[in-house]
Protein backbone atom coordinates (compact mmCIF):
# COMPACT_ATOMS: atom_id res chain seq x y z
CA UNK A 1 0.00 0.00 0.00
CA UNK A 2 2.90 2.46 -0.67
CA UNK A 3 1.99 3.12 -3.94
CA UNK A 4 0.00 6.59 -3.77
CA UNK A 5 -2.09 5.67 -6.71
CA UNK A 6 -3.96 3.31 -4.44
CA UNK A 7 -3.62 5.79 -0.73
CA UNK A 8 -7.08 5.97 1.11
CA UNK A 9 -7.10 9.17 1.99
CA UNK A 10 -10.08 9.91 3.99
CA UNK A 11 -9.64 13.46 4.62
CA UNK A 12 -10.27 13.73 0.47
CA UNK A 13 -13.45 11.50 0.69
CA UNK A 14 -15.17 13.74 2.68
CA UNK A 15 -13.52 17.12 1.58
CA UNK A 16 -15.31 15.95 -2.23
CA UNK A 17 -18.61 15.07 -0.65
CA UNK A 18 -18.50 18.46 1.18
CA UNK A 19 -17.58 20.12 -1.78
CA UNK A 20 -20.24 18.69 -4.25
CA UNK A 21 -22.93 19.05 -1.68
CA UNK A 22 -22.15 22.19 -1.68
CA UNK A 23 -21.94 23.21 -5.33
CA UNK A 24 -24.76 21.37 -5.28
CA UNK A 25 -26.98 23.02 -3.32
CA UNK A 26 -25.18 26.56 -4.96
CA UNK A 27 -26.31 25.48 -8.34
CA UNK A 28 -29.53 24.24 -8.05
CA UNK A 29 -30.66 27.40 -5.81
CA UNK A 30 -29.14 29.62 -8.13
CA UNK A 31 -28.55 27.80 -11.76
CA UNK A 32 -30.62 25.08 -11.93
CA UNK A 33 -33.43 25.52 -10.58
CA UNK A 34 -34.33 28.56 -12.11
CA UNK A 35 -33.40 27.71 -15.47
CA UNK A 36 -35.19 24.46 -15.74
CA UNK A 37 -38.14 26.76 -14.42
CA UNK A 38 -37.82 29.05 -17.03
CA UNK A 39 -37.27 26.36 -19.74
CA UNK A 40 -40.38 24.98 -18.20
CA UNK A 41 -42.28 28.06 -18.14
CA UNK A 42 -40.91 28.54 -22.18
CA UNK A 43 -42.39 24.99 -22.90
CA UNK A 44 -45.32 25.42 -21.45
CA UNK A 45 -45.46 29.07 -23.71
CA UNK A 46 -44.50 27.42 -26.79
CA UNK A 47 -47.24 24.67 -25.88
CA UNK A 48 -49.97 27.59 -25.21
CA UNK A 49 -48.41 29.70 -28.34
CA UNK A 50 -49.57 26.92 -30.67
CA UNK A 51 -52.74 25.70 -29.15
CA UNK A 52 -54.01 29.44 -29.56
CA UNK A 53 -53.10 29.41 -33.11
CA UNK A 54 -54.48 26.13 -33.90
CA UNK A 55 -57.52 27.65 -31.88
CA UNK A 56 -57.09 30.77 -33.91
CA UNK A 57 -57.14 28.74 -37.39
CA UNK A 58 -60.07 26.46 -36.34
CA UNK A 59 -62.11 30.14 -35.45
CA UNK A 60 -60.81 31.79 -38.37
CA UNK A 61 -62.44 28.66 -40.98
CA UNK A 62 -65.74 28.86 -38.29
CA UNK A 63 -66.03 32.38 -39.39
CA UNK A 64 -65.10 31.74 -42.96
CA UNK A 65 -67.73 29.13 -43.34
CA UNK A 66 -70.00 31.55 -41.72
CA UNK A 67 -69.46 34.24 -43.67
CA UNK A 68 -69.61 32.33 -46.83
CA UNK A 69 -73.29 31.12 -45.55
CA UNK A 70 -74.08 34.77 -44.88
CA UNK A 71 -73.22 35.79 -48.40
CA UNK A 72 -74.85 32.84 -49.66
CA UNK A 73 -78.25 33.97 -47.71
CA UNK A 74 -78.03 37.27 -48.56
CA UNK A 75 -77.45 36.17 -52.22
CA UNK A 76 -80.73 34.20 -51.97
CA UNK A 77 -82.40 36.90 -50.51
CA UNK A 78 -81.33 39.51 -52.86
CA UNK A 79 -82.54 37.27 -55.63
CA UNK A 80 -85.92 37.01 -54.04
CA UNK A 81 -86.14 40.36 -53.41
CA UNK A 82 -85.70 40.84 -57.26
CA UNK A 83 -87.89 38.54 -58.17
CA UNK A 84 -90.55 39.67 -55.85
CA UNK A 85 -90.16 43.07 -57.10
CA UNK A 86 -89.74 42.03 -60.40
CA UNK A 87 -93.49 40.89 -60.47
CA UNK A 88 -94.54 43.61 -58.05
CA UNK A 89 -93.67 45.65 -61.23
CA UNK A 90 -95.40 43.59 -63.29
CA UNK A 91 -98.62 43.95 -61.54
CA UNK A 92 -98.79 47.13 -60.90
CA UNK A 93 -97.82 47.95 -64.76
CA UNK A 94 -100.91 45.82 -65.13
CA UNK A 95 -102.76 47.28 -63.07
CA UNK A 96 -102.09 50.66 -64.11
CA UNK A 97 -102.68 49.80 -67.85
CA UNK A 98 -105.89 48.43 -67.07
CA UNK A 99 -106.67 51.13 -64.79
CA UNK A 100 -105.83 53.55 -67.46
CA UNK A 101 -107.79 51.88 -69.86
CA UNK A 102 -110.60 52.20 -67.70
CA UNK A 103 -110.45 55.64 -67.19
CA UNK A 104 -109.97 56.27 -70.82
CA UNK A 105 -112.88 54.29 -71.47
CA UNK A 106 -115.30 56.46 -69.28
CA UNK A 107 -114.04 59.41 -70.81
CA UNK A 108 -114.68 58.11 -73.91
CA UNK A 109 -117.97 57.35 -72.64
CA UNK A 110 -118.68 60.18 -71.14
CA UNK A 111 -117.45 62.18 -73.90
CA UNK A 112 -119.64 60.39 -76.35
CA UNK A 113 -122.78 60.92 -73.68
CA UNK A 114 -122.55 64.23 -73.35
CA UNK A 115 -122.55 64.60 -77.14
CA UNK A 116 -125.59 62.89 -77.14
CA UNK A 117 -126.77 65.27 -74.38
CA UNK A 118 -125.53 68.18 -76.31
CA UNK A 119 -127.30 67.11 -79.58
CA UNK A 120 -130.15 66.00 -77.99
CA UNK A 121 -130.39 69.74 -76.31
CA UNK A 122 -129.29 71.16 -80.12
CA UNK A 123 -131.82 69.20 -81.55
CA UNK A 124 -134.82 70.57 -79.22
CA UNK A 125 -133.15 74.33 -79.64
CA UNK A 126 -133.57 73.67 -83.17
CA UNK A 127 -136.72 72.42 -82.48
CA UNK A 128 -138.13 75.23 -81.12
CA UNK A 129 -136.65 77.57 -83.28
CA UNK A 130 -138.34 75.97 -86.65
CA UNK A 131 -141.83 76.10 -84.18
CA UNK A 132 -140.99 80.53 -83.77
CA UNK A 133 -139.83 80.41 -86.84
CA UNK A 134 -143.41 78.93 -88.50
CA UNK A 135 -145.29 80.34 -86.34
CA UNK A 136 -143.83 83.78 -86.75
CA UNK A 137 -144.08 82.75 -91.01
CA UNK A 138 -147.71 81.85 -90.27
CA UNK A 139 -148.21 84.97 -88.62
CA UNK A 140 -147.09 87.11 -90.99
CA UNK A 141 -149.02 85.22 -93.78
CA UNK A 142 -151.99 85.68 -91.91
CA UNK A 143 -151.46 89.18 -91.02
CA UNK A 144 -150.77 90.39 -94.53
CA UNK A 145 -153.10 87.78 -97.15
CA UNK A 146 -151.91 88.69 -100.05
CA UNK A 147 -151.72 87.47 -103.29
CA UNK A 148 -150.00 84.25 -104.88
CA UNK A 149 -146.87 86.90 -105.56
CA UNK A 150 -147.34 88.96 -102.36
CA UNK A 151 -146.80 85.28 -100.72
CA UNK A 152 -143.99 84.51 -102.52
CA UNK A 153 -142.23 87.93 -102.31
CA UNK A 154 -142.88 87.71 -98.71
CA UNK A 155 -141.31 84.08 -98.07
CA UNK A 156 -138.41 85.45 -100.19
CA UNK A 157 -137.96 88.78 -97.68
CA UNK A 158 -138.59 86.08 -94.76
CA UNK A 159 -136.16 84.18 -95.48
CA UNK A 160 -133.84 86.60 -96.27
CA UNK A 161 -134.24 88.02 -92.81
CA UNK A 162 -133.71 84.85 -91.59
CA UNK A 163 -130.65 85.14 -93.18
CA UNK B 1 0.98 20.60 -29.48
CA UNK B 2 2.65 23.59 -28.03
CA UNK B 3 1.20 22.78 -24.38
CA UNK B 4 2.40 19.10 -24.94
CA UNK B 5 5.87 19.78 -25.48
CA UNK B 6 5.51 22.09 -22.44
CA UNK B 7 4.48 18.91 -20.66
CA UNK B 8 7.42 17.20 -22.44
CA UNK B 9 9.74 18.93 -20.41
CA UNK B 10 8.03 18.38 -16.99
CA UNK B 11 8.90 14.90 -16.40
CA UNK B 12 12.58 16.44 -17.12
CA UNK B 13 12.26 18.75 -13.91
CA UNK B 14 11.11 15.49 -12.26
CA UNK B 15 13.72 13.60 -13.35
CA UNK B 16 16.41 16.28 -12.40
CA UNK B 17 15.68 16.49 -8.99
CA UNK B 18 15.47 12.77 -8.58
CA UNK B 19 19.18 12.77 -10.06
CA UNK B 20 18.38 9.86 -12.78
CA UNK B 21 15.46 9.87 -14.43
CA UNK B 22 12.86 6.97 -12.82
CA UNK B 23 9.89 7.07 -15.19
CA UNK B 24 7.55 5.36 -13.04
CA UNK B 25 7.88 7.65 -10.17
CA UNK B 26 7.93 10.81 -12.53
CA UNK B 27 4.44 9.47 -13.61
CA UNK B 28 2.88 8.43 -10.27
CA UNK B 29 3.96 11.58 -8.96
CA UNK B 30 2.19 13.47 -12.23
CA UNK B 31 -1.16 11.21 -11.39
CA UNK B 32 -1.11 10.86 -8.04
CA UNK B 33 -2.13 13.40 -5.05
CA UNK B 34 0.40 15.41 -3.56
CA UNK B 35 1.09 13.36 -0.14
CA UNK B 36 -0.55 14.46 3.04
CA UNK B 37 3.18 14.95 4.31
CA UNK B 38 3.47 17.72 2.22
CA UNK B 39 -0.48 19.30 2.36
CA UNK B 40 -0.95 23.00 0.38
CA UNK B 41 -2.76 24.02 3.95
CA UNK B 42 -2.64 22.06 6.73
CA UNK B 43 -5.22 21.44 8.95
CA UNK B 44 -6.37 19.48 12.09
CA UNK B 45 -6.65 15.62 12.09
CA UNK B 46 -10.37 14.95 13.31
CA UNK B 47 -11.24 11.30 13.99
CA UNK B 48 -7.73 10.00 12.87
CA UNK B 49 -8.95 11.94 9.38
CA UNK B 50 -6.20 14.34 8.64
CA UNK B 51 -8.71 17.47 6.89
CA UNK B 52 -5.72 18.60 5.23
CA UNK B 53 -5.44 20.72 1.61
CA UNK B 54 -4.09 18.51 -0.64
CA UNK B 55 -3.59 18.74 -4.09
CA UNK B 56 -6.54 17.02 -5.50
CA UNK B 57 -8.87 18.43 -2.84
CA UNK B 58 -7.26 22.00 -3.67
CA UNK B 59 -8.15 20.84 -7.58
CA UNK B 60 -11.79 20.19 -6.51
CA UNK B 61 -12.33 23.47 -4.84
CA UNK B 62 -10.87 25.07 -8.09
CA UNK B 63 -13.21 23.02 -10.29
CA UNK B 64 -16.18 23.67 -8.26
CA UNK B 65 -15.25 27.53 -8.22
CA UNK B 66 -15.09 28.02 -11.42
CA UNK B 67 -18.14 25.66 -12.61
CA UNK B 68 -20.34 27.53 -10.15
CA UNK B 69 -19.07 30.93 -11.30
CA UNK B 70 -19.25 29.90 -14.84
CA UNK B 71 -22.96 27.94 -14.86
CA UNK B 72 -24.07 30.95 -12.29
CA UNK B 73 -22.85 34.11 -14.29
CA UNK B 74 -24.37 32.58 -17.51
CA UNK B 75 -27.81 31.25 -16.46
CA UNK B 76 -28.56 34.37 -14.15
CA UNK B 77 -27.36 36.78 -17.43
CA UNK B 78 -29.78 34.75 -19.33
CA UNK B 79 -32.26 34.61 -16.77
CA UNK B 80 -32.34 38.41 -16.47
CA UNK B 81 -33.71 39.05 -20.02
CA UNK B 82 -36.72 40.14 -21.02
CA UNK B 83 -37.34 37.67 -23.33
CA UNK B 84 -35.42 34.50 -23.11
CA UNK B 85 -33.15 34.21 -25.73
CA UNK B 86 -30.44 32.57 -25.59
CA UNK B 87 -26.71 33.57 -26.89
CA UNK B 88 -23.13 32.55 -26.93
CA UNK B 89 -22.48 30.24 -24.34
CA UNK B 90 -25.67 29.78 -22.98
CA UNK B 91 -26.73 28.13 -26.08
CA UNK B 92 -24.41 25.34 -25.17
CA UNK B 93 -25.41 25.34 -21.83
CA UNK B 94 -28.82 25.25 -22.62
CA UNK B 95 -28.32 22.18 -25.09
CA UNK B 96 -26.90 20.64 -21.94
CA UNK B 97 -29.07 21.29 -19.64
CA UNK B 98 -32.04 20.10 -22.02
CA UNK B 99 -30.31 17.04 -23.28
CA UNK B 100 -29.71 15.87 -19.45
CA UNK B 101 -32.82 16.29 -18.69
CA UNK B 102 -34.88 15.08 -21.58
CA UNK B 103 -32.30 12.05 -22.46
CA UNK B 104 -30.83 10.98 -19.32
CA UNK B 105 -33.30 11.66 -16.32
CA UNK B 106 -36.94 11.58 -18.22
CA UNK B 107 -36.67 8.32 -19.45
CA UNK B 108 -34.25 6.63 -16.24
CA UNK B 109 -36.54 8.48 -13.24
CA UNK B 110 -40.03 9.63 -15.03
CA UNK B 111 -41.49 12.68 -15.53
CA UNK B 112 -42.76 13.26 -11.79
CA UNK B 113 -39.09 12.94 -10.30
CA UNK B 114 -37.50 14.67 -13.49
CA UNK B 115 -37.04 18.12 -12.06
CA UNK B 116 -36.02 16.53 -8.39
CA UNK B 117 -33.44 14.41 -10.15
CA UNK B 118 -31.98 16.84 -12.86
CA UNK B 119 -30.11 19.72 -10.94
CA UNK B 120 -28.54 16.23 -9.22
CA UNK B 121 -27.53 15.01 -12.58
CA UNK B 122 -26.43 18.18 -14.14
CA UNK B 123 -23.87 19.02 -11.31
CA UNK B 124 -22.55 15.53 -11.31
CA UNK B 125 -21.84 16.04 -15.37
CA UNK B 126 -20.84 19.79 -15.10
CA UNK B 127 -18.35 18.47 -12.34
CA UNK B 128 -17.02 15.32 -13.60
CA UNK B 129 -16.46 17.20 -16.72
CA UNK B 130 -14.73 20.16 -15.64
CA UNK B 131 -12.53 18.20 -12.93
CA UNK B 132 -11.76 15.46 -15.74
CA UNK B 133 -10.81 18.54 -18.63
CA UNK B 134 -8.71 20.45 -16.56
CA UNK B 135 -6.10 17.20 -16.17
CA UNK B 136 -5.63 17.73 -20.19
CA UNK B 137 -4.82 21.36 -19.49
CA UNK B 138 -0.78 21.24 -18.20
CA UNK B 139 -1.56 24.16 -16.07
CA UNK B 140 0.46 23.61 -13.03
CA UNK B 141 3.12 22.08 -15.62
CA UNK B 142 3.75 25.75 -17.37
CA UNK B 143 3.45 26.70 -13.35
CA UNK B 144 6.10 24.52 -12.79
CA UNK B 145 8.44 25.80 -15.50
CA UNK B 146 7.88 29.45 -14.90
CA UNK B 147 8.53 29.20 -11.49
CA UNK B 148 11.46 26.59 -12.33
CA UNK B 149 13.69 29.39 -14.85
CA UNK B 150 11.79 32.38 -13.79
CA UNK B 151 10.72 32.69 -10.51
CA UNK B 152 12.42 30.46 -8.08
CA UNK B 153 9.63 30.11 -5.15
CA UNK B 154 11.34 28.86 -1.90
CA UNK B 155 10.39 25.31 -1.50
CA UNK B 156 8.01 25.85 1.09
CA UNK B 157 5.88 28.18 -0.59
CA UNK B 158 2.57 27.68 -1.68
CA UNK B 159 3.46 27.80 -5.55
CA UNK B 160 6.20 25.69 -5.11
CA UNK B 161 3.98 22.77 -3.28
CA UNK B 162 1.15 23.65 -5.90
CA UNK B 163 2.41 22.57 -8.76
CA UNK B 164 3.66 19.15 -7.36
CA UNK B 165 0.84 16.21 -7.86
CA UNK B 166 -1.61 15.30 -10.32
CA UNK B 167 -4.39 18.06 -11.55
CA UNK B 168 -6.91 15.24 -12.54
CA UNK B 169 -8.80 14.90 -9.13
CA UNK B 170 -10.87 12.26 -10.55
CA UNK B 171 -7.84 10.32 -11.20
CA UNK B 172 -7.99 9.97 -7.49
CA UNK B 173 -10.46 6.87 -6.61
CA UNK B 174 -11.14 8.80 -3.05
CA UNK B 175 -12.64 11.60 -4.97
CA UNK B 176 -14.28 9.39 -7.30
CA UNK B 177 -15.59 7.00 -4.20
CA UNK B 178 -17.00 9.96 -2.89
CA UNK B 179 -19.12 10.99 -5.72
CA UNK B 180 -20.16 7.50 -6.19
CA UNK B 181 -21.27 7.27 -2.39
CA UNK B 182 -23.32 10.68 -3.54
CA UNK B 183 -25.08 8.40 -6.05
CA UNK B 184 -25.40 5.56 -3.63
CA UNK B 185 -27.16 7.71 -0.63
CA UNK B 186 -29.44 9.48 -3.81
CA UNK B 187 -30.83 5.94 -4.70
CA UNK B 188 -31.48 5.42 -1.18
CA UNK B 189 -33.22 8.94 -0.57
CA UNK B 190 -35.03 8.32 -4.54
CA UNK B 191 -36.28 4.98 -3.38
CA UNK B 192 -37.51 6.22 0.22
CA UNK B 193 -39.40 9.40 -1.47
CA UNK B 194 -41.16 7.30 -3.96
CA UNK B 195 -42.36 3.96 -1.87
CA UNK B 196 -41.36 4.58 1.57
CA UNK B 197 -38.20 3.80 3.87
CA UNK B 198 -39.43 0.14 4.35
CA UNK B 199 -40.69 -0.26 0.85
CA UNK B 200 -37.45 1.04 -0.84
CA UNK B 201 -35.82 -1.98 1.27
CA UNK B 202 -38.42 -4.66 0.36
CA UNK B 203 -37.74 -3.59 -3.07
CA UNK B 204 -34.84 -4.74 -3.31
CA UNK B 205 -35.57 -8.65 -4.31
CA UNK B 206 -38.62 -9.31 -5.94
CA UNK B 207 -41.94 -10.14 -4.31
CA UNK B 208 -43.44 -13.95 -4.21
CA UNK B 209 -40.77 -16.04 -4.47
CA UNK B 210 -40.28 -19.91 -2.46
CA UNK B 211 -38.45 -18.76 0.66
CA UNK B 212 -35.48 -20.49 -0.19
CA UNK B 213 -34.59 -18.43 -3.23
CA UNK B 214 -34.78 -15.20 -0.67
CA UNK B 215 -31.78 -16.89 1.34
CA UNK B 216 -29.66 -16.64 -2.23
CA UNK B 217 -31.27 -13.15 -3.41
CA UNK B 218 -30.92 -11.33 -0.43
CA UNK B 219 -26.87 -11.12 -0.39
CA UNK B 220 -26.93 -10.78 -3.66
CA UNK B 221 -28.88 -7.63 -4.37
CA UNK B 222 -26.90 -6.40 -1.31
CA UNK B 223 -24.07 -6.87 -3.06
CA UNK B 224 -25.43 -5.10 -5.92
CA UNK B 225 -26.00 -2.47 -3.51
CA UNK B 226 -22.30 -1.85 -3.11
CA UNK B 227 -20.92 -3.09 -6.33
CA UNK B 228 -23.16 -0.60 -8.42
CA UNK B 229 -21.21 2.69 -6.85
CA UNK B 230 -17.82 0.85 -6.61
CA UNK B 231 -18.18 0.06 -10.46
CA UNK B 232 -18.69 3.96 -11.55
CA UNK B 233 -15.66 4.86 -8.81
CA UNK B 234 -13.09 2.26 -10.54
CA UNK B 235 -14.50 3.30 -13.73
CA UNK B 236 -14.04 6.84 -13.57
CA UNK B 237 -10.45 6.65 -11.65
CA UNK B 238 -9.36 3.94 -13.92
CA UNK B 239 -10.30 5.64 -17.28
CA UNK B 240 -8.88 9.23 -15.41
CA UNK B 241 -5.71 7.82 -14.19
CA UNK B 242 -4.65 5.33 -17.84
CA UNK B 243 -4.77 8.34 -20.05
CA UNK B 244 -2.67 10.49 -18.29
CA UNK B 245 -0.06 7.12 -17.20
CA UNK B 246 -0.13 6.35 -21.15
CA UNK B 247 0.77 9.49 -22.63
CA UNK B 248 3.85 9.96 -19.09
CA UNK B 249 5.48 6.95 -20.29
CA UNK B 250 5.30 7.79 -24.10
CA UNK B 251 6.91 11.54 -23.09
CA UNK B 252 9.20 9.46 -21.04
CA UNK B 253 10.76 7.73 -23.90
CA UNK B 254 12.57 11.20 -24.59
CA UNK B 255 14.48 11.34 -21.25
CA UNK B 256 14.92 7.07 -21.10
CA UNK B 257 16.56 7.62 -24.61
CA UNK B 258 18.25 10.15 -23.29
CA UNK B 259 20.33 8.56 -20.69
CA UNK B 260 20.38 5.58 -22.56
CA UNK B 261 22.79 6.97 -25.47
CA UNK B 262 23.38 9.94 -23.22
CA UNK B 263 23.22 12.27 -25.89
CA UNK B 264 19.80 14.48 -26.13
CA UNK B 265 19.42 14.49 -29.80
CA UNK B 266 18.67 10.95 -29.19
CA UNK B 267 15.83 12.03 -26.60
CA UNK B 268 14.13 14.93 -28.76
CA UNK B 269 14.26 12.66 -32.24
CA UNK B 270 12.26 9.99 -30.53
CA UNK B 271 10.34 12.95 -28.54
CA UNK B 272 9.64 14.69 -32.02
CA UNK B 273 9.41 10.55 -34.35
CA UNK B 274 7.32 9.01 -31.67
CA UNK B 275 5.95 10.91 -28.70
CA UNK B 276 4.98 13.76 -29.87
CA UNK B 277 2.73 12.37 -32.53
CA UNK B 278 1.25 9.37 -30.42
CA UNK B 279 0.46 11.71 -26.97
CA UNK B 280 -1.29 14.63 -29.39
CA UNK B 281 -3.22 11.59 -30.53
CA UNK B 282 -3.58 10.06 -27.44
CA UNK B 283 -4.82 13.94 -26.02
CA UNK B 284 -7.27 13.67 -28.57
CA UNK B 285 -8.40 10.49 -27.36
CA UNK B 286 -8.41 11.79 -23.68
CA UNK B 287 -11.38 14.73 -24.71
CA UNK B 288 -13.20 11.62 -26.03
CA UNK B 289 -12.94 9.92 -22.79
CA UNK B 290 -13.32 12.62 -20.70
CA UNK B 291 -16.61 13.77 -21.86
CA UNK B 292 -17.74 10.27 -22.13
CA UNK B 293 -16.61 9.23 -18.74
CA UNK B 294 -18.84 12.23 -17.34
CA UNK B 295 -21.86 10.90 -19.03
CA UNK B 296 -21.24 7.90 -18.01
CA UNK B 297 -21.41 8.50 -14.52
CA UNK B 298 -24.11 10.81 -14.96
CA UNK B 299 -26.02 8.22 -17.03
CA UNK B 300 -25.48 5.22 -14.80
CA UNK B 301 -26.52 7.43 -11.48
CA UNK B 302 -29.52 8.12 -13.41
CA UNK B 303 -30.75 4.69 -14.02
CA UNK B 304 -29.39 3.61 -11.08
CA UNK B 305 -31.89 6.25 -9.22
CA UNK B 306 -34.90 5.17 -11.66
CA UNK B 307 -34.11 1.53 -10.48
CA UNK B 308 -34.95 2.67 -6.96
CA UNK B 309 -37.95 4.58 -8.14
CA UNK B 310 -39.32 2.45 -11.04
CA UNK B 311 -39.07 -1.35 -9.31
CA UNK B 312 -39.68 -4.46 -11.81
CA UNK B 313 -38.12 -7.81 -11.73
Amino acid sequence: MNNPLVQPDPGLYIWTIVTFLVLLGLLAKFAWGPLLQALDGRQAAIRKALDDAQQAKTELERLHHESAQIVAKARQEADAIITRSRADAEALREELRAKARAEADGIVKNAERQIQAETARALLQIRHEAVDLSVAIASKIIQRNLSREDNERLIDETLKQLH
Amino acid sequence: MFALLLQEHAPEHAGETAGKFDAGKTIIDHVSNSGLDHPLIHLPTIAGIDFSVTKHVFMLWLVAAAVFIIVTATIRAYLKQDRLVPTGFMNALEALVEFIRDSIATPNVGRKWVNTYTPLLLTFFVFIFSANAIGLIPLFDVLGLVNHFVIHADEQSFLARVVHGGTTSTANYNVTGALATITFLSIIVAGTKAHGFVKHWMNLVPHGLAWPLYILLIPIELMGMFVKPFALTMRLAANMTGGHIAILAILSFVFIFTEMFSQAFAGIGVGLAVSVPLAVGISALEIIVVLVQAYVFTLLSAVFIGMAIHVHH
